[in-house]
C-alpha cells in the first residue's frame, strides 16, 4: 500500500534554557513568559545574562538600569551589571538561547503535497 | 502596567501565606496596602504591640522603590527605634532611592522592617526628631537620608 502524505502540521515547542520554575525577579513573570509589557515571548522579549549570572528579561533589566539610581548594578547582587557577551547586548539572541529554541508558531508549516 | 501585574502576584502570594507576625490588612488597589507587623522575638521595648506599615506604589514599581511608613492610629503607636521618626518615617537605606532593589517586594521588606525592630535595644526616636517632625512636610521619597548606621 502506498500512502501519500498530502498534509502536515509541524507543531514545535520551545523554552529559554533556564530552570524550569525560575522566575523574573523583576516582573516575578517565568523567563518563558514575557515581561509585564510585551505579548508574546521569545525573540520579542528575550533574556539577558549578565556576567555576575543572574538573568533577567531584557526588557526589566533595562527599564531599571535606565534608572539613575540603579547605578548600572545587577539588582540581585549589586555588581556592575554587565551583559555576558558583548553581542548578546546589541542582538537580543545568545548563544545559549538559540541553541535551544525553535519557531514560537504552532502551525508553522505546511507543505504543498 | 509595570506595578499592577506585579503587585497582583505579590498579593496571591501573601494570600496563600505570609510569615509569622507579618498580616495583609488592606490592599483594594494596586496604589496603597497596608500591612500590620509583630515582632515575634521577646523584645521587651516591641511586646504586645502591633505596628501598621502603609505601602504607597508607583505606577513603576519595582522599578521604583515604593513609599513605606508606620501609620498610627488608637490601636497602633509608631515603633520606638534610632531610625523611626514619631510621625512615621523610617529612615532605611533599602527604601531610599539609592539602597531600593526591583528585586524586593513587600514581604521581603516587612520582614526587613520586622527584623529591623527586633534587633534594636535602644527605646528611642531618632536624633532631631521633634525637629524634623515639626518641620517636615516632605514625602518620604523626597528626603535625601544620610545613611551612617551599618548595625541595623
Amino acid at each position: 500500500m502506498k500512502v501519500t502524505i498530502k498534509e502536515w502540521n509541524a507543531v514545535a515547542a520551545w523554552r529559554w534554557d533556564m530552570p524550569d520554575d525560575d522566575v523574573c525577579g523583576i516582573c516575578r513573570n517565568p523567563y518563558d513568559s514575557t515581561c509585564s509589557k510585551c505579548k508574546f515571548p521569545g525573540d520579542e522579549c528575550p533574556l539577558l545574562l549578565g556576567e555576575c549570572n543572574h538573568s533577567f528579561h531584557m526588557h526589566c533589566i533595562f527599564s531599571w538600569l535606565r534608572q539613575e539610581s540603579a547605578q548600572e548594578k545587577c539588582p540581585m547582587c549589586r555588581q556592575p551589571f554587565k551583559s555576558k557577551s558583548q553581542e548578546a547586548a546589541s542582538s537580543p539572541r545568545t548563544q545559549t538561547q538559540t541553541q535551544t529554541q525553535t519557531p514560537i508558531n504552532n502551525n508553522a508549516r505546511r507543505t504543498p503535497s | 502596567m509595570f506595578a499592577t501585574k506585579r503587585l497582583g502576584k505579590e498579593l496571591s502570594k501573601m494570600q496563600s501565606g505570609l510569615p509569622n507576625g507579618i498580616e495583609l490588612i488592606k490592599a483594594d488597589d494596586f496604589k496603597e496596602w497596608l500591612l500590620d507587623i509583630r515582632v515575634v522575638d521577646a523584645n521587651p521595648i516591641y511586646q504586645g504591640e502591633v505596628y501598621r506599615i502603609k505601602f504607597m506604589f508607583s505606577p513603576n514599581y519595582p522599578i521604583e522603590a515604593p513609599e513605606v511608613v508606620f501609620v498610627q492610629d488608637e490601636s497602633h503607636p509608631i515603633p520606638y527605634h534610632p531610625h523611626i521618626y514619631s510621625n512615621g518615617i523610617i529612615c532605611l537605606d533599602l527604601l531610599d532611592r539609592t539602597g531600593w532593589s526591583p528585586v524586593h517586594n513587600v514581604e521581603s521588606v516587612c520582614i526587613s522592617l520586622q527584623s529591623m525592630l527586633t534587633g534594636n535595644t535602644k527605646k528611642e526616636r531618632p536624633p532631631g526628631d521633634e525637629n524634623f517632625v515639626r518641620s517636615n512636610t516632605q514625602r518620604p521619597r523626597d528626603i535625601n537620608f544620610v545613611f551612617h548606621d551599618p548595625h541595623v
